[in-house]
């Protein structure tokens, strides 16, 4: 195994200070642009701007797009089953948070 | 190299159908998926159960395990046979519309099927000019480096082609300064630090998703913090002035009096400090004094009679 050592690393943090484009996303993620069409169609993202060619993703798109993703290969999901599939997630999540408000146990 | 009996990992039997496999894999991956399971070892059990759906699943590759693995059992010391899969051809991975880019393969599954997959993938991008891919990974970090901006040295390893075609693990040492008010799940860019570009065009870039570790005292929400702060059932009563631990220090905070346990007091501010920071809330539970001496007993039954017409069960 080889290694290598760098020098110290800064870059911005995605959620708070980046925009991407239809094509950074696709690119970061790794995921054709008719899928993020059709999930942008379904309402699973929720760009700003009118036409594909204009569409701005906040950074939290990111994270949203990967899960997106694995779920769509993993399940062999259609667009409409990854959005129900995101909306259950964000309510077990919201939750989880309810309950990590409430009682101990980690940071988790 | 130990032998891994793929049928076992899906809980099927070597005679199953292509359906039976397809249903008992769907069935685990719900129910291990990373992104939908928070069983502690969902990541480790679903690298599993892909690792052998990718080979059961498809039956060229089923048709060459089952030929060779008949003769062993799972967990059994193993090297391939040379010429195993004779007879047999592989479209390999690249052809294979399924596929799943991250998989993430044992070293079982590379010494069967992985190289001539992992080849073909890596010529047919070289081919033409292709800007790098973007790499993504996950860095634990406390929560005390959220509170102020730390440097964090990171392990990588990352498979690449080295001049004579072969895929070598390579391990890369990052260090990186983590921003003051990172919260978990947030992503860093580092620029041209992803995959090389071909032809020419730039690096792709790495992202980063930050995760914090498990923290003995602190439980995070977004950017809020919360502690449980237990108090003397005094304190509670009749209201205090305690000091609280917070990542940054310890402060004072006054208990109002006729405070119950879970009521949650806010220090404005005080939890990860973002723009606009999350607050820091301190949750109080009421600790009870045991009653081990005569001289605590009497003071519960001095206590006992002095709340006379109190009853804690409406």
């Amino acid at each position: 195994m080889n290694s290598s050592i760098e020098s110290v690393l800064a870059g911005p943090v995605v959620e708070e200070e980046i925009h991407l484009t239809l094509v950074e996303l696709c690119h970061v993620c790794n995921v054709p642009e008719d899928q993020v069409r059709h999930w942008v169609g379904e309402g699973v993202l929720e760009p700003m701007g009118e036409t594909p060619h204009e569409w701005r993703f906040a950074g939290a798109s990111l994270r949203r797009t990967r899960v997106a993703t694995r779920l769509a290969r993993d399940f062999e999901l259609n667009p409409p089953g990854v959005a129900l599939a995101l909306d259950l997630l964000d309510e077990i999540e919201s939750l989880r948070a309810h309950l990590r408000r409430l009682a101990g146990g980690g940071v988790r | 190299m130990k032998f891994k009996d793929y049928y076992a990992t899906l809980g099927v039997e070597r005679s199953a159908t292509q359906d039976e496999i397809k249903k008992a894999y769907r069935k685990l991956a719900r129910k291990y998926h990373p992104d939908v399971s928070k069983l502690p070892d969902a990541e480790a059990r679903f690298k599993d159960i892909n690792e052998a759906n990718e080979v059961l699943h498809d039956p060229e590759k089923r048709a060459a395990y089952d030929q060779m693995g008949s003769q062993y059992r799972a967990g059994q010391d193993f090297q391939p046979p040379p010429d195993w899969d004779a007879g047999f051809e592989f479209r390999g991975r690249g052809d294979d519309a399924g596929a799943a880019p991250d998989f993430d393969a044992s070293d079982f599954f590379e010494a069967l099927f992985g190289r001539q997959a992992r080849q073909a993938g890596g010529r047919a991008r070289a081919a033409r000019q292709a800007s790098g891919e973007d790499h993504h990974a996950k860095v634990l970090i406390d929560l005390e480096d959220a509170y102020r901006a730390a440097q964090r040295s990171i392990a990588l390893r990352v498979p690449v082609v080295d001049p004579q075609g072969h895929v070598v693990l390579e391990e890369r040492h990052l260090d990186v300064n983590i921003p003051k008010g990172i919260r978990a799940g947030q992503h860093l860019r580092l620029a041209g630090q992803g995959g090389p570009g071909f032809g020419g065009a730039p690096n792709g870039d790495l992202f980063l998703e930050i995760e914090f570790n498990p923290h003995p005292r602190y439980r995070v929400d977004g950017k809020d913090v919360y502690l449980d702060l237990p108090l003397a059932p005094w304190e509670a009563a009749l209201g205090a002035t305690v000091d609280v631990p917070t990542p940054e220090g310890e402060v004072q905070l006054t208990v109002p009096p006729g405070s119950a346990a879970g009521r949650k007091l806010r220090l404005k501010g005080k939890g990860i400090p973002s723009q606009p920071p999350g607050d820091l809330y301190a949750v109080l539970s009421i600790a009870l004094p045991p009653a081990d001496t005569p001289r605590a007993r009497e003071a519960y039954a001095a206590m006992a009679k002095a709340f006379d017409g109190f009853h804690p069960r409406p």
